[in-house]
């Protein structure tokens, strides 16, 4: 990967970084149907950068009573991935990026939370993708954003994430093939309440104002029937469940599979497994899971 | 001869200060202001969990509360050691006792433990104004309700049809006694006027719970009591340049309506604080094992009330008639006391207690005594400063001043090695009072 670190003056408001999402993809998905755009491709581009990011300990306290959180002067994993996703986001809409940006979806997220990061630290955002790869349906690119706190890496985050339809230049191999075991539902430890403005709340502490997530009617522009939970939310609030027992250092992982739609209640199981904690969220009767996931302590 | 299955221990287990943690006390609307009960007194527990290495430990028990409290908090503490690093097989209870809440949960725990019922304990409070619940005016909740209930479209129109426009202003919490009408300041401006007691001698106080408070967080004696918490890192109403002057400066705020000077200002009144405190407590065995030192010994405790609602004693008297009684029973006199806490609701509490006990008519009329009960030594009273300087979110005060103390006494203990005593007595809505006396180890 050739490292060209770009810096960014801050943290870009997601507002902005959307809507020139919604034209480079407009405008790529045109080009590709003229034959006139690059087909994408794997491997290098830019390191973003944003230095001295603080913590608004507000908008902390409202993500953390959101996704069920004690008000701790220690920021959940899943608060750090809120604070560098615009950076993430102006990565893929940067004009470089071989992905068409919207309509993406979010596979899997592997974040590794080295040490606690608290209210006060002065965080060091960079972000870049890489691993460009053929997925069965389309191409598959992590997405991976680093936090360094006094010049340690304290949290690293790989988000995958899908391109459905578009096909990557070079295929090794051929396409991959992720074929999932038939889900056999465990037993429940509980259920969430996702009320239909879940999408919202959590757009308003996240700042990821993606409008599959907003209202219904933008969600079935997508293709979707009703608005769906950002993923990040469902995964955090399974984070939230853990609680306490995670220690400040861990591994939290989590695959999407079937989109949470709003309004609903999925019965959820947070339990220990092995040295750590596993942990899956489903709709009663379905077929398969909206996601599973995983905290384990770091050793 | 076979001992009795059930008899108990020879001796009971002493009861143990081992520690204590709480977050900087805020001024209402400061640095906590969107943060809840259950936040703050689960920042303060980790902080303790942290302080004491007690990570994933199942505790004896955990007694906290809050006075000003939401409905959903009903299980307040046990949701917070559910959220805390302590194992989520320790069980606990919320308590309530208006301002008295945090000392009554270190008196019950301490009995628990010195029953042998439990080893550990860790006693709690905390409170916010920021965060206060509001709830909905009473012919609201009644309609709403009726609403609920109806089954007909009839009835429900019927229910709707009683919301009246001024129905919808919602109901915050006060802090007027139900009884009276009169808010704590008014009561106790009212006992302030009886005792006759001076605007001069209210400020002294003042000035003196500040410079005490800012001089222990100076020399850190709070460095190991205090956990930061959203960027407060001390106490955010303490005031370390404010003077007599500055005090005299400020205009009356209770005690307008009486015939006698208002003497009660902002300055020598406690302002609404947000803030969560936590002690821990344990057995010799418990503290042995876990490597921790003893710090104080909690000897004994002692509630009462007064009938201020018919005007007999002031509102906020009754430790007036607890530490009398407390003492006798220990065989203890003012003068055996190294330590006086009283916890300043108000400077001129302070002073309408002292000024009770140095009354030769209060103590053989209301007290049933010989003559005057006694006089506490100013330099042993309140001396890293109280809760006029430090705020005092109301269930929390409690385990503030059980824990510096408690801490006091073992430093007093370690550099004399003679026994060290402190008094602790605290105020509460309801005309009741609380006191406890600690015992250095």
């Amino acid at each position: 990967m050739t490292d060209r670190l770009v810096e960014l003056g801050g943290v870009p408001a997601l507002g902005s970084v959307y809507a020139r999402t919604v034209l480079s993809s407009g405008r790529l998905g045109v080009q590709r149907r003229l034959g006139r755009a690059p087909a994408p491709a794997a491997g290098g581009g830019a390191v973003l950068h944003v230095g001295g990011v603080r913590v608004d300990a507000t908008r902390l306290t409202d993500y953390q009573h959101l996704v069920g959180e004690p008000a701790s002067d220690v920021l959940p994993a899943g608060f750090v991935h809120a604070i560098t996703f615009p950076v993430a986001m102006a990565l893929m809409s940067s004009a470089d990026f071989p992905l068409p940006p919207l309509g993406m979806v979010h596979l899997s997220n592997h974040v590794t939370q080295s040490r606690g990061v608290r209210v006060g630290d002065e965080l060091d955002v960079r972000a870049w993708a890489r691993d460009v790869r053929p997925h069965r349906s389309g191409t598959q690119v992590d997405l991976v954003a680093q936090v360094r706190v006094d010049g340690d890496v304290v949290w690293t985050g790989v988000s995958t994430y899908l391109a459905k339809g578009v096909t990557a230049r070079e295929q090794p191999g051929g396409a991959t093939d992720d074929e999932r075991e038939p889900f056999v539902a465990p037993v429940p430890t509980g259920r969430w309440q996702l009320a239909a403005n879940t999408g919202r709340r959590y757009a308003a502490v996240s700042g990821d104002r993606n409008p599959i997530h907003l209202s219904a009617l933008a969600a079935k522009a997508f293709g979707f029937p009703r608005a769906i939970a950002h993923g990040m939310y469902t995964a955090a609030r399974a984070l939230a469940d853990v609680g306490a027992a995670r220690g400040e250092a861990y591994v939290w992982t989590v695959e999407f599979a079937k989109p949470v739609l709003l309004p609903s209640s999925p019965s959820v199981r947070v339990a220990p497994d092995g040295d750590g904690f596993a942990y899956t969220a489903w709709r009663p009767g379905s077929s398969g899971p909206h996601l599973t996931g995983r905290v384990d302590p770091l050793r | 001869m076979a001992a009795s299955k059930t008899a108990g221990p020879a001796t009971s287990p002493r009861a143990l200060v081992l520690g204590g943690n709480r977050i900087p006390f805020a001024r209402a609307g400061g640095a906590y202001a969107h943060a809840s009960n259950q936040d703050m007194l689960t920042a303060a527990l980790d902080g303790l969990v942290a302080r004491y290495g007690l990570q994933g430990e199942r505790i004896g028990e955990v007694a906290a509360g809050a006075v000003l409290k939401h409905s959903r908090d009903f299980n307040l503490t046990r949701e917070t050691v559910l959220g805390s690093a302590l194992s989520a097989e320790t069980p606990a209870y919320d308590l309530q006792q208006a301002c008295a809440t945090g000392l009554e949960t270190v008196v019950s725990l301490s009995n628990k433990i010195r029953l042998g019922q439990i080893d550990s304990a860790v006693a709690g409070g905390v409170d916010t104004t920021s965060d206060a619940p509001i709830a909905v005016s009473d012919r609201l909740r009644r309609a709403l309700l009726d609403l609920s209930r109806a089954r007909s479209v009839g009835q429900k129109v019927a229910a709707a049809a009683k919301i009246r426009p001024k129905d919808l202003a919602p109901s915050t919490p006060r802090t007027s006694e139900p009884r009276t009408g009169l808010s704590m300041g008014e009561h106790q401006a009212l006992t302030t006027a009886q005792w006759g007691i001076t605007r001069e001698a209210q400020d002294e106080i003042a000035l003196a719970s500040h410079q005490r408070l800012a001089a222990a967080w100076e020399q850190g004696f709070f460095d190991d009591l205090v956990t930061p918490y959203r960027g407060q890192s001390r106490d955010g109403n303490l005031r370390a340049d404010t003077s007599l002057e500055k005090l005299a400066a400020l205009k009356p705020t209770f005690g307008l309506g009486l015939d006698t000077p208002a003497t009660m200002t902002a300055g020598n009144s406690t302002p609404l604080t947000d803030g969560a405190s936590t002690v821990l407590l344990g057995n010799e065995e418990w503290a042995a094992a876990h490597g921790l030192t003893p710090l104080a010994v909690v000897v004994d405790a002692e509630a009462a009330a007064v009938d201020f609602v018919h005007g007999v004693d002031g509102l906020l008297m009754a430790p007036a008639f607890a530490v009398p009684r407390l003492l006798a029973r220990n065989g203890l006199t003012l003068a055996d006391l190294d330590y006086v806490e009283i916890h300043e609701a108000f400077a001129s509490t302070v002073l309408t207690t002292l000024a009770a006990w140095e009354s030769e008519e209060f103590g053989r009329e209301r007290l049933g005594l010989d003559g005057a009960f006694g006089t506490v030594d100013r330099a042993r009273l309140n001396v890293h400063g109280s809760s006029l300087a430090a705020g005092h979110p109301f269930a929390a005060t409690g385990g503030r001043i059980v824990a510096t103390i408690s801490k006091e006494l073992h430093r007093r203990r370690a550099a004399e090695g003679r026994p060290v005593r402190a008094l602790v007595s605290v105020c509460a809505a309801g005309g009741l009072g609380l006191t406890a006396i600690l015992e250095a180890v």
